[in-house]
């Protein structure tokens, strides 16, 4: 049963207080609100607020926050399903999100797309279809274009354990190695891909050592210490802005829900969630936050409560919002 | 600008990389990636030179990774660059179903985000070349909303329909019948001017029966029509250059002036785009027609390789003829 990573345990609370506060308080911020705002929603879809199902990324916080923490502005993202905190830090409004899962005509897809299709290129971010890793071989191209023009950007693309199985996968990392592009590849591996464990997924011992095959460097962190992924990608980020070509980061973490909400997840072993629910990467953070100083009691409550609010308002505005009109359905199938 | 040329008559292969040359100059956002296209010049050396006039930032050598450089082309549009791509045949373009199909097509009616990559792929059979490098790819494509297929005919037709579809801001397939390529050449020099899509073009006038038709059945089409006019019998040929859009008012037009109508392409005959075609014939012309529409196809198997198997399977000249007689004269 895989329990625990050989990845280096969480960072020593004495080293958090040197690091910038602002950083760390953003990166905080970030993973509260976006456990809050998922919270929210499996309350709507247990509401029936939601067209369909509801997938949700919890454990995933520093993953999708901390990676996204470590990008400039001008940067790329494909993110995935589990990665809502990516999309937050780059300014995606929580209502827009819940509308996506509602059909709303004020989604970023006006309801053509719906669901986890919420991403939005004005942010920079790679809106994905179901096709996982599709969003691979689309952020090797996003990291083309900026070295065609000479640009400091990079990509950041995310994907599941599962997703490393497909072709997609290989055909990415391949290709951003040849053509050395700047790209930063994170394998969440969350130890299902739907109902299916690792053990079941591949032959290898791990997802980081693939990225020897294609000829650049793989990383194993804990994907639930949001300083430590943050750590990885910002050398990962480095590395691609000098030229030196992409980086394999495997985040280990657990799926705490099911594939999706609607998938009681009884195919995991009751002690495996137990095992992991002593690593929720929200309270930890906060509590290394806390013993370091960089925190107060009174600043995480005030920020819990504010993220709830926050959660709450976006919920009233994504269900006051309206449907769009069906008579435009032919609309937009081609660009001027 | 008209743009004159080496020589007089410029072949199929040549007028596509001329208009290809003509974008890259043009437009530094134009790039140039897949299989081969550099060093080699393309299977087919239809990009000949380029890696020497644009260098390898432009004319973009990849692994075979038909997947993933076609999801690169996305990626890389998205951002404001314009790629073309080129599939080594259109038969290996089955490796990239699922970004051109989940990833290209549908982009832009689920965010509003432009699209503009151009997929240029060689099919076509006649080259003895068998079953896995010959298909006519097209109809798999035709079905799929957010893609435009665009089929040239002639080299001038090539080199113009090219350039709008570079320019164009959605996913345009360009197939290419590779057996035109060195087969095909222009009466004289070519222009570059774009040739907008969903245009069809009467590329000979008739009175007594219509054959719609696109790629190689136009110069195959013509060929025949000049044969039968010594018989009597009056071909007027519609190219309809760009499937999707499909410019039906000029097919319906040329239907119902000589109220007989022939479908001809190499694609096998089920669902294959004749079917389309002959649907919305009887659809718009029901009552403008004097004999039901025909359609002139491959056979429904796979393209064998054998001469003898091959020439079976695909239409030939006496068989477009035959029909073309039958629906004119009943």
């Amino acid at each position: 049963m895989a329990t625990s990573t050989e990845s280096k345990p969480q960072s020593a609370d004495d080293a958090l207080a040197a690091r910038d506060p602002k950083l760390l308080i953003h990166i905080y911020e970030m993973m509260v609100l976006t456990r809050a705002v998922e919270d929210r929603m499996v309350a709507m879809y247990k509401s029936g607020d939601l067209l369909g199902s509801l997938y949700t990324g919890h454990w995933h916080e520093a993953i999708s926050v901390g990676s996204a923490a470590a990008l400039g502005d001008g940067d790329y993202m494909a993110p995935i399903h589990r990665d809502l905190g990516a999309h937050l830090c780059r300014g995606m409004e929580p209502w827009q999100v819940m509308a996506s899962f509602m059909g709303k005509a004020t989604s970023p897809t006006g309801g053509r797309d719906g669901t986890l299709h919420y991403g939005r290129l004005d942010l920079g971010i790679y809106n994905l279809p179901s096709h996982i890793p599709a969003n691979f071989p689309v952020a090797t191209g996003m990291a083309f274009a900026a070295k065609y023009r000479g640009e400091d950007r990079v990509c950041l693309a995310f994907c599941g354990d599962g997703s490393t199985s497909r072709a997609d996968f290989h055909e990415a990392l391949n290709m951003a190695g040849a053509l050395t592009l700047p790209c930063i590849f994170v394998v969440e591996n969350n130890q299902f891909a739907y109902s299916t464990p690792v053990s079941m997924q591949t032959a290898s011992q791990d997802f980081a050592g693939k990225a020897a095959a294609y000829g650049f460097p793989g990383v194993k962190v804990d994907g639930t210490d949001a300083v430590a992924v943050y750590d990885a990608v910002e050398e990962a980020v480095t590395r691609a802005r000098k030229g030196d070509g992409p980086t394999l980061i495997e985040a280990v973490t657990m799926r705490m829900h099911g594939h999706a909400e609607h998938d009681p997840a009884d195919y995991v072993p009751r002690e495996m969630f137990e095992e992991w629910r002593k690593k929720d990467p929200v309270e930890l953070f906060e509590r290394r936050l806390l013993d370091s100083g960089v925190l107060s009691d009174a600043t995480a409550k005030e920020t819990r409560e504010k993220a709830r609010q926050h959660a709450i308002d976006a919920r009233r505005k994504a269900l006051a919002d309206p449907m769009p009109d069906g008579s435009t359905v032919e609309e937009g199938v081609y660009a001027d | 600008m008209p743009t004159k040329t080496d020589t007089d008559g410029v072949t199929y292969l040549e007028a596509i990389g001329q208009a290809m040359m003509s974008e890259m100059e043009a437009d530094p956002d134009v790039f140039l990636i897949g299989e081969d296209v550099g060093q080699f010049g393309g299977a087919f050396k239809v990009t000949k030179g380029f890696l020497e006039k644009f260098g390898p930032r432009r004319v973009v050598d990849t692994p075979i990774a038909e997947t993933g450089f076609t999801g690169l082309a996305a990626g890389a549009a998205l951002v404001g660059l314009r790629p073309i791509v080129e599939y080594q045949f259109a038969d290996f373009i089955s490796c990239a179903f699922d970004p051109i199909i989940n990833v290209l097509a549908r982009h832009h009616y689920r965010t509003g985000d432009a699209m503009p990559v151009t997929m240029r792929a060689p099919f076509g059979a006649r080259l003895r070349a068998g079953p896995t490098h010959s298909q006519s790819v097209e109809s798999y494509f035709a079905h799929v909303p957010g893609l435009k297929i665009v089929m040239p005919g002639s080299p001038q037709d090539a080199a113009g329909l090219l350039i709008s579809s570079i320019r164009d801001n959605n996913p345009v397939l360009y197939l290419e019948n590779k057996y035109l390529y060195r087969r095909l050449r222009s009466d004289g020099p070519i222009n570059l001017d774009p040739i907008p899509l969903g245009q069809a073009k009467v590329v000979r006038e008739g009175r007594d029966v219509t054959l719609i038709t696109y790629s190689a059945g136009v110069s195959q089409g013509v060929e025949v029509a000049d044969e039968l006019d010594k018989e009597g019998i009056s071909v007027e040929v519609v190219d309809i250059r760009t499937l999707v859009p499909l410019d039906i008012d000029t097919i319906v037009t040329s239907v119902k002036k000589t109220a007989r109508a022939v479908v001809l392409h190499e694609a096998a005959r089920r669902l294959g785009f004749g079917s389309e075609i002959a649907a919305e014939v009887q659809e718009k012309c029901f009552w403008h027609l004097d004999q039901p529409v025909a359609r002139i196809t491959a056979k429904n198997t796979p393209v064998p390789t054998s001469p003898a198997l091959e020439d079976a399977t695909i239409p030939q000249p006496a068989e477009i003829a035959q029909t073309l007689r039958e629906v004119a004269r009943a």
